[in-house]
């Protein structure tokens, strides 16, 4: 199988792309073919990984113009002529420019994930990321006690979802507002944010709440949903924007 | 540069963030980790973390299982420690926010879990380490906690007989700078990735147990490797115990619960170490499927169970199998799981080097013993962080910061070693010696084991140190040199394997884990023994047996 690679030795822009060709083997996934290539072509490629298990969230990179985990990302799902393939992304620049001699039937094209600073490679800078969640200050304040609270099973569920999160920052990637505006708080922090707001157990749900509505938060969300599509764990941050937007 | 803390934490998994926020109140404590702290190996752990919360179990009836699990090589007064502080740690994590999974009256809901006499697993789903390590991680957010993401470290670096400082190299610039600092804890998590077929992340290289080795620390009860009975066959991608928990069958190739012959009691939910050898067994005998596995069924438990209670496991089949466990079995074998061996310490962590400590899947205090019990690990990160975290900062009181040109001169030495390595263009590469290791642990060092196979692993394993010295990376960046750095760890990884396999070599009894097809008897008259393994200054490896610590429950044979 083909692999065009996106190279970047000194990051900010991506300076080149350089092709490989990977021996396939049964259930491989992206993840495996660039260690393949690492290992055995060219020990220059730099690329996050941990759990190879889509658990961790290192792996997040733009795979045939669709962010994804490249642990995740089997290579036998990848070049099907289905309707599986396709995700109706709202499209932005980093998601439809391609380079010049890319062919999608028959070659993976692996890209750094967008919006934010290249580093190195498939490398991106994930500070900016990481910040939102300090931001809006993403923890419980405790309260002193000795005992654990009470949650039912219908209040634990409301956030089943939410706390299926692994940071990945998937949803920052494809998101066409974060493409455009480096204050945007991004899809995984808001969705956290109501995350805490809609735990039954949070000792001071409202700042949480009026700290996701202020002006880098929900209100700069089109409710395009591209991170509703591309989450791989279901997370649906799209859905609690909605709620957060429409909460007094 | 040369930076400056008063303890350093190695390692920003569930022990090493834990112990951090113990010590964030109170000094100035920074986290040193080669990978962003939620993508730490604790974010896979799936099924749950034990406590005697119910008025019908107890501390004692906990450590009991514990000890028996562990077939009677864990320390008894350390496990008293784990089991006591068992439920309060569950409770600060709860109030903390994880969203454990709860009872239909909203108490913390509790499975079953093997070689355990009473359900004491709390669990988020099958996501329970997820939920721990991001919950503990926010806190340790809000504390503020000095993090150095993506630094991997190089060197420790003692004085005499106190640890003053290591060295360690930024990815993102690969600079080597050393740090002073008067005490350090190591958390840096198993070495599971010496094996092919495990389910640890593959981060999880020993390189903590690498680095103290190195500078004079021993290491414990190396040969203690578990296997998890049921990894996905293929990517060996735990399926967790938890699925067994709720209620979950092993069958041949027949559609046999073939536990019945192993564990008629226990069936399923037998420790691990019994049902990974009674799968090995049902395989060898033919009555595996491709002569490589065994199903897991839960289709049983039904879809709104699996969807409720198993989601991970169901995303796992379907993302890495291409299977719904809704609807067929899951194809299982054993694969390595767990390092129960680590760095010898006492109770507090407290290692040989005086400042040096070790906390975690890293340490060996010892509470697994022979064997650990699931939903024991995510404890064990929690309970002894603090206790660790408390015991540094008792010995900082009365420790000074060392000169700084101690750990510079090793910073000079770590930068010339690592710059001959990278511009060496001739010799094998690292890969062909990493998949060389991996397949001569997989198949001489793995849930069986024989003195002739042992002895072949331990000649390849010095031949593959002795290519090392030779070996070429390649031409490489500087920045961001992911090959220099699995490189390190091979490097790590070799010596353990060594050790690993020296230990196996030694211990001519079968005692949880480790399992010899030469001596299959238990024999407490020689081997009732801590293993103890020491680097000296020739190279060579001392090894050494030390006494375990006995206690209230009686050393028994061991039956499920």
């Amino acid at each position: 199988m083909l692999f065009r690679i996106a190279r970047s030795k000194d990051g900010e822009t991506i300076s080149h792309y350089d092709q490989y060709k990977v021996e396939v083997k049964e259930g491989m996934t992206v993840l495996d073919a660039l260690f393949q290539i690492q290992d055995k072509m060219d020990p220059s490629l730099s690329f996050r990984y941990s759990c190879r298990g889509a658990v961790c969230g290192s792996c997040a990179m733009l795979i045939d113009k669709i962010p994804r985990l490249a642990c995740k990302t089997q290579l036998s799902t990848l070049k099907r002529d289905d309707k599986k393939n396709e995700m109706n992304l709202e499209p932005f620049p980093a998601l439809v420019e391609a380079p010049n001699g890319w062919s999608p039937s028959d070659e993976v094209l692996v890209e750094p994930l967008p919006n934010l600073p290249l580093l190195k490679d498939l490398v991106v800078d994930m500070c900016r990321f990481y910040e939102t969640l300090e931001k809006l200050k993403l923890w419980i304040d405790i309260e002193k006690g000795t005992e654990y609270r009470n949650q039912s099973p219908e209040e634990r569920k409301r956030i089943d979802r939410l706390v299926n999160c692994i940071m990945c920052a998937l949803c920052y990637g494809s998101c066409p507002i974060n493409a455009e505006n480096e204050d945007y708080l991004g899809p995984a922090a808001l969705a956290k944010s109501w995350r805490f707001f809609d735990d039954s157990r949070t000792p001071n749900p409202d700042r949480f709440l009026k700290d996701a509505k202020g002006e880098s938060g929900a209100p700069l969300c089109e409710l395009i949903m591209n991170c509703v599509r591309v989450c791989p764990k279901g997370v649906a941050p799209g859905g609690a924007i909605r709620k957060i937007k429409e909460a007094e | 540069m040369t930076l400056k803390h008063d303890v350093l934490v190695i390692g920003a998994g569930l022990s090493g963030l834990r112990a951090a926020i113990e010590l964030a109140e109170d000094t100035d404590v920074a986290v040193i980790t080669k990978v962003h702290p939620l993508r730490s190996h604790s974010v896979a752990a799936q099924g749950g973390i034990n406590a005697a919360l119910s008025k019908d179990d107890s501390w004692e009836q906990h450590a009991f299982d514990t000890i028996k699990g562990s077939d009677y090589l864990a320390d008894q007064d350390i496990v008293e420690t784990l089991t006591k502080r068992a439920p309060q740690t569950v409770i600060e994590n709860e109030r903390w926010g994880t969203a454990f999974s709860r009872t239909e009256d909203g108490e913390l809901a509790q499975r079953p879990f093997g070689g355990a006499m009473y359900p004491r697993t709390c669990y988020a789903a099958d996501k329970t380490g997820h939920n721990l390590l991001h919950t503990t991680y926010e806190q340790a957010m809000r504390k503020g906690i000095k993090f150095y993401e993506e630094w991997y470290v190089t060197s420790l670096v003692r004085e005499d007989e106190r640890i003053c400082g290591l060295t360690a190299l930024e990815i993102s610039t690969g600079e080597i700078h050393g740090f002073v600092a008067k005490a350090i804890i190591i958390a840096t998590g198993g070495f599971g990735r010496v094996y092919g077929k495990s389910t640890n992340s593959l981060i999880n290289t020993g390189d903590g147990c690498a680095l103290a080795l190195r500078i004079g620390a021993s290491l414990k009860d190396m040969e203690f490797v578990q296997f998890h009975p049921t990894t996905l066959y293929g990517s060996n991608i735990l399926i967790t115990e938890g699925a067994r928990g709720e209620g979950g069958h092993l069958l041949n190739s027949e559609d046999e619960r073939f536990m019945e012959r192993y564990a008629p009691e226990q069936m399923e939910l037998a420790p691990r170490d019994i049902v990974a050898r009674s799968i090995r067994k049902e395989i060898e005998k033919g009555r595996g499927i491709e002569d490589e596995y065994v199903h897991l069924d839960i289709r049983h438990l039904g879809e709104e169970k699996i969807k409720s209670r198993l989601p991970g496991i169901r995303e796992i089949c379907r993302n890495f199998a291409g299977i719904d466990p809704i609807d067929e079995p899951i194809p299982v074998q054993p694969g390595q799981h767990y390092s129960m061996g680590g760095i010898h310490c006492d109770g507090t962590g407290a290692t040989s080097i005086s400042g040096l400590f070790s906390v975690g899947e890293t340490s060996c205090m010892s509470v697994h013993g022979a064997n650990r019990l699931g939903g024991n690990s995510l404890l064990e990160t929690l309970v002894f962080g603090p206790i660790v975290a408390q015991a540094a900062l008792e010995y900082i009181e009365n420790a000074s910061f060392a000169d700084s040109s101690c750990v510079e001169d090793i910073a000079f030495r770590d930068r010339s070693k690592l710059q001959a390595m990278v511009v060496r263009s001739e010799g094998e590469s690292p890969n062909i010696l990493r998949k060389e290791m991996k397949k001569t642990m997989d198949n001489l060092v793995g849930v069986y084991r024989s003195q002739e196979d042992l002895e072949e692993a331990l000649r390849t394993i010095r031949n593959l140190r002795e290519r090392f010295e030779k070996i070429s990376i390649g031409p490489t960046d500087i920045r961001f040199n992911y090959s220099l750095i699995r490189t390190l760890e091979l490097e790590n990884m070799l010596l353990l394997a060594e050790i690993i396999t020296m230990g196996a070599l030694m211990r001519r009894e079968s005692r949880g884990a480790h399992w010899r097809s030469d001596y299959p008897e238990r024999d407490d008259s020689e081997f009732l023994k801590h293993s103890l393994f020491t680097l000296m200054e020739s190279g060579a490896i001392k090894t050494e047996y030390i006494d375990v610590t006995l206690g209230k429950f009686e050393v028994k044979e061991r039956k499920y």
